[in-house]
């Protein structure tokens, strides 16, 4: 699909034709649910994030600038339903989700030996264990800056924080993570 | 004596977000210590992969198209969008009319009378000083409201934070909202949206405390917080003004609407 028939696809979705939010739905479903799995590290959490994102971006639509980039502000939208999403569910976050350890026991494909390999899935699994002690914010701000590769402006602007809050929810999270590491890395 | 970088400069200078990244990298190039913390700070990084997010089929867009279609809420529309509909540029071009006869009337009247000379500009100020008041009480109200929801976000993990949980995030979030806080509490009442205005001021208390509480928030911290929250029944009031405000927002936008149903 090119630019002039995004732009359509969009003008008609915007006036309430919802054969061509459809078109949208489509389009970035898969993009949405990578990163509410990143940030939720719940396979069923993350489902509920990707519809609900899709519900509150129709609800929006009448407000999103037709000069802005479609998926970066559904990035926003998912970013945002997956820290109320955590937020809601925080207690069983507290007593920790087993979806991301369970994924850190799948074998990699590239691993040079059994040594590498069990020590890089207790890292994974250590990693998944160590986020759910985070924040919601301090997850969503690692998540967008380490897998994501987004700049702390652009975290900012996701999360609606101001870059000294985004900073510091960054720091947070590195240094929570490290600590959660520092055995591991002590052992080696 | 050579300064040394903190954890903090070290970890934006490995996400490449440090300003003047020559100068950390000549610094860690002749300071060992430095250099140390980075290596252990980056490897940690390094060590720590995307996760894989479980794969999804080419019908998945698909799949999730058909979990939500009957679902979709009827689309809010933007504030501005009511100036443009065609009943309200009906009703516009009315104004106009109206303003241009009073005009004219007030011209043919003022060249008759010198004692009344501005009687044909008052209607088109008036009229033109209450379209600007319009929209920028929509702007207000729209403003407001987002900044209800996310103070909400923050009062709601104050209230759920265990004891000796590290509120440092919610505390920087806090301060940012103390500040648009202030500025809306003088909009609103400047607007005369004293009631607004009120709820604004007891937000901005409450998060005022916040701010200046302990990071590390012990049990009794927190319930002094939560008590303040509480007594004010700020969660409440935020969760109602912010309800009352977008439901404000939807009325202003369809009242045109009916307007013209009613004329027709």
């Amino acid at each position: 699909m090119d630019a002039t028939e995004v732009t359509a696809v969009l003008a008609r979705a915007r006036q309430g034709d919802s054969e061509a939010f459809r078109t949208l739905v489509e389009r970035h479903s898969r993009r949405a649910f990578q990163l509410a799995y990143r940030i939720t590290g719940n396979e069923q959490d993350a489902e509920d994030v990707v519809q609900e994102s899709f519900i509150r971006a129709y609800r929006q639509l009448g407000r999103f600038e037709a000069r802005a980039h479609f998926g970066t502000w559904l990035h926003r939208i998912v970013a945002n339903c997956s820290v109320d999403l955590i937020r809601s569910r925080r207690a069983r976050y507290d007593h920790a989700s087993t979806d991301a350890l369970d994924a850190a026991d799948q074998p990699e494909t590239e691993s040079p030996s059994p040594e590498r390999l069990a020590a890089s899935a207790q890292i994974q699994r250590t990693v998944a264990a160590a986020m759910t002690s985070l924040s919601p914010l301090e997850r969503a701000a690692f998540t967008l800056r380490h897998y994501e590769g987004r700049s702390i402006a652009e975290i900012g602007k996701t999360l609606g924080l101001g870059t000294s809050a985004t900073k510091h929810s960054v720091f947070r999270a590195v240094k929570k993570l490290r600590a959660a590491l520092e055995p591991l890395r002590s052992e080696s | 004596m050579t300064k040394h970088y903190t954890e903090d400069d070290l970890i934006l200078y490995y996400y490449e977000e440090r300003p003047r990244a020559g100068d950390i990298q000549a610094h860690l190039d002749s300071c060992e210590p430095c250099a140390a913390a980075y290596r252990d700070l980056s490897a940690t990084l390094r060590s720590i992969e995307t996760p894989a997010a479980p794969e999804r089929g080419d019908q998945y867009g698909l799949e999730v198209w058909q979990r939500i279609r009957h679902q979709l809420p009827e689309q809010e529309l933007p504030w501005w969008s009511a100036w443009f509909r065609a009943d309200r540029l009906a009703l516009a071009g009315a104004f106009v009319v109206i303003v241009l006869a009073a005009f004219v009337t007030g011209l043919s009247w003022s060249s008759g009378t010198k004692s009344a000379p501005t009687a044909g500009i008052a209607p088109k100020t008036s009229v033109k000083a209450s379209a600007d008041d319009d929209g920028r009480q929509r702007i207000l109200l729209t403003t407001v409201a987002d900044h209800l929801d996310r103070s909400e976000r923050v009062l709601t993990d104050i209230m759920n934070a265990p004891a000796g949980h590290d509120i440092s995030a919610e505390q920087d979030w806090a301060e940012d909202l103390v500040l648009a806080s202030r500025l809306y509490r003088q909009d609103a009442a400047d607007a005369g949206e004293h009631s607004v205005a009120l709820v604004l001021d007891d937000l901005e208390r409450s998060l005022l405390e916040i701010v200046h509480s302990p990071s590390k928030a012990t049990a009794a911290n927190l319930d002094q917080l939560r008590r303040r929250i509480d007594a004010a029944s700020l969660l409440f009031k935020v969760r109602v003004l912010g309800d009352e405000l977008r439901q404000r927002e939807r009325q202003d936008a369809a009242r045109p609407r009916a307007l013209s149903t009613h004329t027709s």
